[in-house]
């Protein structure tokens, strides 16, 4: 469970900057920077980072499932666990979350920080 | 099995199939707006800014091949006698030939670009080849040629555009190209349509393009990565689901129902009728 934790909290910080990055950074000079400025032509290319946003989420997605099978999370937090990845900044505040859960309920993983 | 058909379990199985044939579907509908973004970034670079023929490729150059399907303007003189039929060119369903006049970039002795003026049911019928100036705007293509020969260099019809074949018909160099009149350019003050000049269609069904640009490689790539994802869920769904119905039917055999519970088994036992 180790692994599938650590591997869990690596994935929540690379999925949450790039969330962060495309939907605060990207697509606002997209959308609001001066049509064919140079910022807006930096939102455009930086578009592709959704789909790396959403290759690294499918990951995160199946190992933040695994975790939550094996740390015996309830749906409700599974759920919001798994959709953290969609949601601009709540996932940083998510992988806080599970981290000081993980510590109180399984104490063995403490050495993992 | 039967376990599993309970009713209390319905709503679980159909979420599951739900969300599988929602994630199939999401993904074919990216997959789908993938190759329709490609098509239609091919169609436009055919409708560019036509260019002379000489910015493009010269009588002596290999074929830029970035210039697939690029309109061109092409100006010069007619060389008639070099009139060739390709055979086996479909239009609108139909089996039929292209008509090939060479126009000699300048004078009729200079270098010559075989020109595709339109299709005929049969050659036939193909109206006499213009002669004198002639000017147009043509999509640029690279000559054909997958090894098929001529199987009668004799006549003036050939299995293929092929530049070595065509060659044998005329008495000047030949451009390692050919071009196809086109029916639909960008607007613009060039010789096209009725505009053309003796552009030598009439009489002729348009032809159709045989190669289209390139759509970039990396050309709505993103809705190809998201179709892939989307089935990727689809069969994490279906995943889980069998998992979870795997687990449900472990359980069922594993626990003892309530009534037996009571009576602890010796370790070892299997419990009849199980």
């Amino acid at each position: 469970m180790r692994n599938l934790f650590n591997a869990y909290r690596v994935l929540a910080i690379v999925v949450g900057v790039l969330l962060a990055f495309c939907s605060l950074v990207a697509l606002p000079l997209k959308y609001l920077a001066a049509e064919g400025g140079s910022l807006q032509q930096f939102g455009e290319s930086a578009s592709i980072m959704w789909a790396v946003h959403g290759w690294a989420f499918m990951i995160y997605f199946v190992v933040a499932f695994f975790l939550s099978r094996k740390a015996g999370w309830s749906v409700g937090f599974t759920i919001v666990a798994l959709a953290a990845g969609l949601i601009p900044l709540l996932i940083f505040w998510v992988e806080h979350r599970v981290t000081q859960r993980m510590r109180v309920e399984h104490p063995e993983l403490a050495a993992a920080a | 099995m039967p376990t599993l058909l309970a009713p209390r379990f319905w709503a679980i199985h159909l979420l599951a199939l739900v969300l599988a044939a929602t994630a199939v579907g999401l993904g074919v509908w990216q997959y789908d707006a993938w190759h329709a973004r490609r098509a239609h970034e091919a169609a436009d670079l055919t409708r560019l800014d036509p260019v002379p023929l000489d910015d493009v490729i010269g009588p002596d150059d290999p074929f830029p091949g970035t210039k697939i399907g690029q309109p061109v303007v092409v100006e010069g003189t007619w060389v008639p006698d070099g009139t060739v039929y390709v055979s086996g060119r479909e239009h609108a369903g139909r089996a039929g030939y292209w008509v090939v006049t060479p126009l000699a970039i300048g004078s009729e002795s200079d270098p010559a670009i075989p020109v595709v003026r339109g299709w005929v049911d049969d050659p036939a019928d193909a109206p006499t080849a213009p002669t004198g100036r002639g000017a147009l705007v043509g999509w640029l293509q690279p000559p054909q040629g997958t090894g098929e020969t001529d199987p009668d260099p004799s006549d003036d019809v050939l299995p293929q555009l092929r530049i070595a074949d065509v060659i044998q018909h005329v008495d000047q160099d030949l451009y390692g190209a050919y071009v196809v009149v086109a029916d639909d350019v960008a607007p613009g003050a060039w010789p096209t349509g009725p505009t053309a000049v003796n552009d030598g269609t009439d009489g002729l069904a348009p032809a159709t393009i045989e190669q289209l640009p390139d759509a970039g490689t990396f050309t709505a790539v993103r809705n190809l990565l998201y179709a892939v994802e989307w089935w990727f869920f689809g069969a994490f769904a279906l995943f889980v689901w069998i998992r979870w119905m795997r687990d449900e039917l472990e359980l069922e055999e594993t626990q003892p129902t309530p009534e037996d519970a009571p009576e602890p088994e010796p370790a070892g036992t299997t419990v009849e009728g199980q």
